[in-house]
């Protein structure tokens, strides 16, 4: 199993390789001069051309891509060409604030989304199961936008309870985290729901009832146990995708996560940004498939790593 | 740095949610103010940030050799007087004493040449050298008087001077933190930096500070909500005392709230169509005359800032420097329908309109679409994202490259003065990449107003030749003059004096919250 990890977590150097190169080319085929972007709107020529020689744009491509490479062997991922801060310090500013969203996020909606999805899919048929599924199809067709406007509506202008955004207090994830989380809830009980009946199905399900066993543990062990697998799938994804940030939720409830971080630096042409939030949104997408698939040799001991 | 207590995460986070969390943490006292900004900081070094919201943020901490008042109107702040010469080439500035910044520096002329060397020096890349191009040498003549000598004369000096760019650092902290000075400001203003963190600025007051009984805040923090509603709610929980931008279309829902303010103040923000007068048909004056008279201005301000915006009357707004107000170009279709076939254009013509993708733009383009297609003038409306203007407007290299025919935008002039109010957007040698004529609009005589003016600093002298530019640009209309915005924001009642400049900057020394 080490041995597996270990060969797996050096298979990602070529592919985050590959990333880099595709990124590096991708966001210098933007239409628009990033210099004339970070000079700002009443700049003069000579201003946007300082800015150019400052951030190397002046030197041709594969020199610019060498010292990036170079530069990041070294542990410096450059400046940002908007605030000119080190692009490490602007990242890991936010960095937190989305990791703790996503946890919250999930963590609720896993919880939610499975418990909603093994009750539809035992009580099929039944009002548990209408009524769960209903909630799961409003909770995906909800806009977030909407949605969290409605919740600063209420719990922040009109009950108070909870702050109408930041990143200030621990009452300030609340509202965020639900909000973000819903989509992802309803996601996993449809999931959790359809895996869960088609293996109440199988054979074996129904032998474990013949022979005798309690209901609960045909539930737990025999149905639960094996329909796991595609739901931790769409776990994984689902975590992979909240930890690249929130554009919606970040923006409404003025979190400083990782999304908005992205659209801004995309629209100042803020190639360093760009380049190294893309990089670490590989890095992370490539360590969460390796969980899921270390969590499939867990929930099911047939599966074996190699 | 706020990080979320771990603690809160052990558990389950369902129920955290079911948890009703206690009233928030508010600010501390009655004297910390929260302002909701709309977007980030860019950076904290004044001659490195060109956004508003930036030198507002700096204009807490830092300050010039001259400043502007609440109305715009030029005045001394860490200097006393100056002097300049007949011909606008030495400007001498008597500075007040007994100042030092927050860090114990000395504020003398030594620390303002160490300023100005700074920011006039290429090496350096600092986004507003240019700014400050006209400089030669600054000279410390003693150290309460400093003099600039210029290459050449230049006669709007001392506004530029007054610019937030020409905020003063403390020298100190320039050696010390280098190109960082950028998150570690240290100036001579009302109050000290804290902290920025990403979306949140923290200021504290400057217990040493030179001016008598200021500030009276004990602290103030810029907090940054992107969302218009999630940023008004702010102020209806009583969580900001502060916000800004108010949307128009946002007001009717509070207006009639007893704790909320909306304060409605004018701006130098003035919307335009520049037309193309290279492209067929713009270079005829008769066409251009049609399309201002088939703009209703009225219905414009009406249709697109919910009725929050002044009509143009001139090249200028009215809170610029210099300003002379024109005789409005009246609505009047059946006159533009005439001019146009005048032009042997009697069955109209198609072209396209350009502009930025925000909501205002979008609605301003379709307006235009409709009032044009009333004479005839058939719009194509095209939103372009901010690199896509840059590359087909802003860095086009040669007039005959670019595509433009109908561009609508606004500008602001930085230094509250005509030169940079006109220059810029109608000299002849300011077309792109260079500057912002996109119409590349050509005039000799205008050319000479703009010239003149700035080789003397004889403010009568000035005023006639930009009164004199003025009426011809009017009359000659390179653009489509549409309006002058409002400063729109919006505030606690127990809020006073925190003023909106017309330039859309904040002034926040002499603000007080009541209990």
């Amino acid at each position: 199993m080490l041995g597996y990890f270990l060969r797996r977590l050096a298979g990602t150097i070529p592919v985050l390789i590959a990333v880099s190169i595709l990124v590096f080319g991708f966001v210098r085929l933007l239409p628009g001069d990033p210099a004339r972007l970070v000079a700002g709107p009443d700049a003069s020529e000579a201003d946007v051309q300082a800015v150019r020689q400052d951030l190397g744009l002046d030197r041709p491509i594969y020199w610019q891509y060498a010292h990036y490479v170079g530069e990041i062997f070294q542990g410096n991922l450059g400046r940002s060409s908007r605030t000119r801060l080190p692009v490490s310090y602007e990242i890991g500013q936010r960095f937190m604030p989305t990791l703790w969203l996503t946890l919250a996020a999930m963590g609720w909606a896993i919880l939610a989304g499975m418990g909603i999805g093994v009750l539809s899919g035992v009580r099929r048929g039944r009002w548990e199961d209408q009524g769960g599924m209903v909630v799961a199809v409003s909770g995906l067709s909800f806009p977030p936008f909407w949605l969290g406007l409605l919740l600063i509506d209420l719990f922040s202008v009109r009950l108070g309870w909870f702050p109408t955004g930041g990143y200030e207090s621990p009452a300030s994830i609340v509202l965020p985290s639900f909000t973000l989380g819903l989509a992802v809830a309803a996601v996993l009980a449809r999931f959790t729901r359809s895996a869960f009946v088609e293996v109440a199905s199988e054979d074996y399900v129904r032998t474990a009832r013949a022979k005798g066993l309690p209901e609960r543990r045909v539930i737990w062990t025999h149905t639960l146990r094996n329909a796991l697998i595609p739901v931790i799938t769409m776990t994984g994804l689902q975590f992979g995708f909240l930890l690249g940030g929130a554009v919606v939720v970040e923006t409404v409830f003025a979190w400083p996560g990782l999304g908005r971080l992205l659209v801004d630096s995309i629209s100042y042409r803020d190639y360093p940004v760009i380049q190294a939030e893309i990089l670490l949104f590989s890095l992370e997408f490539i360590l969460i498939n390796l969980a899921v698939d270390l969590l499939y040799a867990v929930v099911n001991p047939e599966i074996r790593l190699r | 740095m706020h990080q979320i207590p771990r603690r809160i995460f052990i558990g389950s986070s369902l129920a955290l949610a079911a948890a009703t969390g206690a009233r928030p943490s508010r600010a501390a006292g009655t004297t910390d103010l929260i302002v909701g900004v709309p977007t980030n900081l860019t950076g904290l070094d004044p001659a490195d940030v060109n956004d508003t919201l930036s030198q507002s943020a700096c204009r807490l901490m830092m300050q010039g050799l001259y400043g502007f008042d609440k109305d715009m109107n030029l005045i001394p702040v860490l200097a006393e007087s100056y002097t300049a010469n007949d011909t606008a080439t030495e400007f001498t500035f008597k500075l007040r004493t007994g100042i030092s910044f927050h860090d114990g520096a000395p504020f003398d002329a030594a620390a303002v040449k160490a300023n100005f060397d700074r920011v006039t020096n290429p090496a350096n890349h600092l986004k507003r050298t240019s700014l400050f191009a006209m400089i030669d040498h600054t000279d410390v003549v003693d150290p309460t008087t400093v003099r600039f000598v210029l290459k050449s004369p230049f006669g709007a000096f001392v506004p530029t001077i007054a610019h937030p760019s020409g905020m003063q650092l403390s020298p100190k902290a320039i050696q010390q933190y280098g190109r960082d000075i950028s998150r570690n400001p240290v100036g001579t203003g009302p109050f000290k930096f804290v902290s920025w963190s990403a979306d949140t600025l923290r200021v504290t007051k400057n217990d040493k500070y030179w001016k008598p009984n200021l500030p009276q805040l004990a602290s103030v923090t810029f907090r940054s909500v992107p969302e218009n509603g999630a940023r008004l709610a702010m102020l209806q929980a009583g969580e900001a005392q502060f916000i800004y931008p108010m949307p128009p279309e946002m007001i009717k829902a509070v207006e009639h709230n007893a704790n909320i303010t909306i304060n409605n103040a004018p701006s130098i923000y003035e919307r335009y169509v520049a037309m193309n007068v290279m492209k067929h048909p713009y270079g005829d004056l008769r066409v251009r005359q049609a399309l201002n008279y088939a703009v209703d201005k009225a219905a414009f301000a009406k249709v697109v800032w919910s009725g929050y915006e002044d009509p143009a009357d001139s090249p200028i707004p009215p809170h610029l420097a210099f300003h002379v107000a024109q005789q409005p170009w009246p609505y009047d279709p059946a006159k533009a329908k005439q001019l146009l076939s005048q032009a042997g254009l009697g069955d109209g013509f198609d072209t396209e309109i350009w502009a930025n993708t925000t909501t205002i733009a979008l609605r301003a383009m379709q307006f235009l679409q409709q009032q044009l297609g009333a004479v005839g003038v058939r719009v194509k409306v095209t939103a372009l994202e901010a690199g896509l203007l840059d590359s087909k407007i802003w860095s086009v290299q040669k007039p005959a490259d670019s595509a433009l025919q109908l561009y609508t935008g606004a500008w602001s002039s930085s230094t509250g003065d005509a030169d940079w109010g006109l220059r810029p957007l109608f000299w002849t040698q300011a077309g792109p990449p260079k500057l912002y004529n996109v119409g590349y609009y050509s005039n000799k005589d205008v050319d000479a107003d703009l010239e003149g003016a700035l080789a003397t600093a004889d403010p009568k002298k000035r005023a006639a030749l930009y009164a004199d530019a003025q009426k011809r640009l009017w009359d000659d209309a390179p653009w489509i003059f549409l309006g002058v915005d409002r400063n729109l924001s919006a505030q606690s009642k127990k809020l006073t004096g925190l003023h909106m400049i017309p330039d859309g900057g904040l002034l926040i020394e002499e603000a007080a919250l009541t209990a």
